[in-house]
């Protein structure tokens, strides 16, 4: 029997600890009981934050403090160690033990270890009405017997049950408890009886610790306990004998000894729970479930998934089409001839710097910006796909794939972070806790592909495969996860060897209705994230690209009035082209693309739209007014409303009429006919080389820097030669390829 | 109890979700998360608990091309959270890498 021995020496005041799991509604009671005499601070030295409180009643102040959500007291987290602390060196009058009664197996565990740390302790039942409401029948008289201990059914969210709290914590703090404890092996038993007898010949020792408790935890090989025992009179001959007893325990058991202490205290509760919860539900199938089988499921599971890919992309080009078309009409029409309107009226028109605003920041950022819609409807659609629930089940899928190639369920993770950027989806390979499945997954990382490489596809997609170009980025986007798992099969057997990868367990959230505004956020964010890269990144490479085409060369014109091939760009990327030459795309202008493309993937397309683009612009001095503009801005957007309104429908088969055709960009044209030209007629099959040399070489530079920070020089190389080895020889095969079947 | 959690979990044939565990082993999926949970402190499983936000560990800001990471990265994907079984070559590796 534990008697009370603890009330404080003024009777007056009560010390009274609340402990509880997480999110059991310990916090909920604690405002209930406290109400606004609450201090907030930290707990001494630690970054866990400390709640204490007051309550006066019949004369009496009781002390309330809240400690940390646990799971247990084993001194793994820092909250565990806060409240473990607590409950050992303060030694209050009365532990309140809050409960979720929807998860009161889970629960008792650390009512369990309150209960053999000898405490006087009141068991709160809380969340009654939400387990009555799932069909859970507690049967509170048999658990208070079973478990010894007074018990109080709460609904804390309605304050039912407080008044019952305090006056049960006042009675369990001076009545003599008798608490029910588990009663373990035999073989463990007679351990903690062991040593029970030794702390008892130690009064320094049993005045601070509950002897079976400490004789447990010893046995566990608990190192914090240890510690704190050994610097008290008595405490290293324990000790001594506790490691020397802990150690036949376990030849005797063949097993850690905290392995069946914790094992045999969860049958006991397990037990306990079977007998006292009369009525529970079956662990039955949620509609949840239901869905997970088949979408989940081994042969339906990654057919699935390709079809959600398909319609994310399907959604991202069909309805963005209209609002790229718009803006790059807006940009390359009022807002360069506002442009030079504007230059002019302070006297530059004309000069090089109207050919540095006009041909170099407005083609160069407004080409990337224009693409903005193709973003923002794929960071919508994924964004949908994540709320909903679905994306966790995509990662479920894929895992499998992952496994094949001896990576861990983990790498999934940074491999996802990848399709959004490749330089994060590098650091967020620290998640991973081996050094082998980081390289791994480091090296794979830059297949995957990222937002950037986006309007690269779009662009290409829609000058060279109009009809089918969601398929062809659907296409792309798996090309690049089936690249990378070649890559990392070729690695597994040749210098990354690894063993399978063990089993996964995976805590899928049900389905649910996407909430609109957390959607709308993250398109803003990702799509501002994608501003302010244009803003700064792009707009600094595109002048610089300006200045290396504004040099001339070769002794043929002046500053800023040179040909372009004869430009210092223009004869750097020539040098590019007879490694190009092969790949059906052999001019300067897709060389010089491919350069900048290094420094960022969206600057692919701003220097194609500088080096392709000065014919594109030659209309901006043609003469309009600013209104005429501003109602060319106004009527162009009503028919990208209307064409986007057209597309929906479209997207399911049914046609509506075409949107109103506006004839094909100059961008596009100067792209086709230059492809035409370098390919031998094979403009299809050199287009879609070159979408596939942009989905594999590196990503950016800082892609580069990531690797070789996270991994070491040698793999940061190793990645940059073997990408662009691969991306040659990938868009190799695909112009061959193409040009066979007449592409 | 404790043993048969881990044993599941490494015979399922591929990935496990909770409720797939909690249905097979006829346990609240609340006590399987715990049993997990002593499993990872005796180092036979990870519980990753930030699957969630695996940006946030990283350095100040979050952007493709400049610097990555940071809490409010637009990149972060809220995946599941995953309790994968740690190889017991893990540590082998880790020092010959």
């Amino acid at each position: 029997m534990i008697t009370t021995g603890f009330v404080s020496a003024d009777s007056r005041v009560l010390s009274v600890a609340l402990a509880g799991n997480p999110n059991a509604g310990k916090s909920t009671i604690f405002n209930a009981l406290t109400g606004a005499r609450q201090h907030v601070g930290n707990w001494p030295g630690k970054t866990v934050e400390k709640k204490t409180g007051e309550l006066f009643l019949d004369g009496r102040r009781l002390n309330i403090t809240d400690l940390p959500g646990t799971y247990s007291l084993s001194a793994y987290t820092l909250e565990e160690i806060v409240a473990r602390d607590f409950l050992l060196e303060e030694r209050p009058d009365v532990v309140v033990a809050v409960v979720d009664a929807t998860n009161l197996e889970r629960n008792l565990y650390l009512v369990v270890q309150l209960l053999e740390l000898g405490l006087p302790t009141l068991l709160v039942l809380n969340m009654m009405d939400v387990a009555g409401e799932q069909g859970l029948d507690i049967d509170t008289v048999e658990l208070s017997l079973s478990l010894g201990v007074p018990i109080v059914p709460t609904v804390a969210s309605r304050e039912q049950g407080i008044d019952d709290v305090i006056a049960g914590a006042c009675r369990a703090a001076t009545e003599p408890a008798n608490p029910c404890l588990p009663e373990y092996l035999p073989q463990v038993e007679r351990e903690i009886a062991r040593l029970q007898n030794i702390i008892n010949e130690h009064d320094a020792i049993r005045d601070v610790y509950s002897p079976r408790w400490l004789a447990l935890r010893l046995l566990e090989g608990d190192s914090d306990v240890a510690e704190r025992v050994g610097s008290l009179p008595g405490g290293s001959s324990l000790l001594a004998e506790a490691i020397e007893r802990g150690a036949v325990l376990a030849a005797e058991l063949e097993e850690d000894v905290d392995l069946t202490i914790a094992d045999q205290r969860y049958r006991w509760i397990h037990a306990l729970v079977g007998r006292v919860v009369r009525a529970r539900p079956a662990h039955s199938l949620s509609r949840s479930d239901r869905i997970d089988r088949f979408v989940t499921d081994r042969r339906f599971g990654i057919p699935i998934f390709l079809l959600a890919m398909w319609i994310v992309f399907k959604f991202t080009t069909d309805l963005s089409a209209p609002w790229v078309d718009w803006l790059d009409a807006v940009l390359t029409g009022p807002v360069s001839r506002w442009a030079v309107a504007v230059l002019g009226a302070v006297g530059m028109g004309g000069t090089w710097v109207e050919s540095l605003v006009v041909d170099g920041v407005i083609a160069g950022v407004g080409g990337v910006l224009a693409f903005i819609p193709v973003l923002a409807a794929l960071y919508f659609a994924l964004a949908i796909l994540e709320d909903s629930g679905y994306m966790a089940r995509g990662a479920f899928v894929m895992d499998r794939m992952m496994n094949r190639i001896g990576l861990h369920g983990r790498s999934f993770l940074p491999l996802m972070v990848g399709f959004g950027c490749s330089v994060p989806a590098i650091y967020a390979t620290r998640t991973l806790t081996n050094n082998r499945d980081r390289i791994l997954t480091g090296l794979l990382v830059p297949f995957m592909s990222c937002g950037a490489r986006l309007p690269v596809y779009v662009l290409f997609a829609a000058i060279f495969l109009p009809r089918s170009s969601s398929l062809v980025i659907l296409g792309l986007y798996l090309l690049g996860v089936i690249v990378a798992i070649l890559v990392g099969l070729t690695l597994q057997r040749t210098i990354l060897p690894a063993t399978a990868a063990p089993g996964l367990v995976m805590e899928l959230p049900p389905y649910r209705l996407p909430n609109w505004r957390g959607i709308r956020n993250n398109v803003w964010l990702r799509t501002r994230s994608f501003l302010q890269h244009a803003a700064s990144l792009i707009l600094v490479t595109s002048m610089a690209i300006w200045l290396l085409m504004a040099i001339p060369t070769g002794g043929q014109g002046s500053f800023a009035d040179t040909p372009m091939a004869d430009s210092a760009f223009g004869r750097l990327s020539t040098a590019l082209t007879p490694v190009l030459r092969p790949l059906g795309f052999g001019s300067w202008q897709s060389g010089g693309a491919l350069i900048s493309g290094l420094v960022a993937k969206e600057v692919v397309i701003s220097t194609m739209a500088q080096t392709y683009g000065t014919e594109a612009t030659e209309d901006v001095g043609q003469p309009t007014t600013f209104f005429g503009d501003l109602l060319e801005i106004a009527s162009s957007f009503i028919q990208a409303v209307i064409d986007t309104l057209k597309a929906i429908p479209g997207m399911i088969g049914i046609n509506l009429g075409s949107a109103e055709e506006s004839g094909e960009p100059e961008l596009s044209a100067a792209i086709r006919s230059s492809f035409e030209t370098t390919s031998g007629g094979h403009a299809a099959a050199a287009g879609l080389a070159f979408m596939v040399f942009v989905l594999l070489y590196t990503p950016c530079m800082a892609t580069i820097a990531a690797e070789r920070h996270e991994f070491g020089r040698r793999w940061a190389i190793l990645s940059l030669v073997g990408q662009l080895i691969i991306a040659w020889v990938g868009a190799f095969i695909v112009f061959r390829l193409g040009v066979a079947l007449g592409g | 109890m404790l043993r048969e959690v881990l044993q599941a979990v490494e015979e399922a044939d591929g990935p496990i979700t909770l409720n797939e565990l909690s249905r097979r082993l006829q346990l609240d999926a609340g006590v399987i998360e715990a049993m997990l949970e002593h499993w990872a402190r005796k180092g036979k499983v990870n519980v990753d608990r930030d699957s969630g936000a695996a940006c946030a560990r990283m350095p100040v800001t979050c952007s493709c091309g400049s610097n990555p990471g940071g809490a409010d990265c637009p990149f972060v994907a809220r995946l599941p959270r995953s309790i994968p079984v740690v190889r017991q070559a893990d540590i082998r590796d880790n020092t010959q890498l």
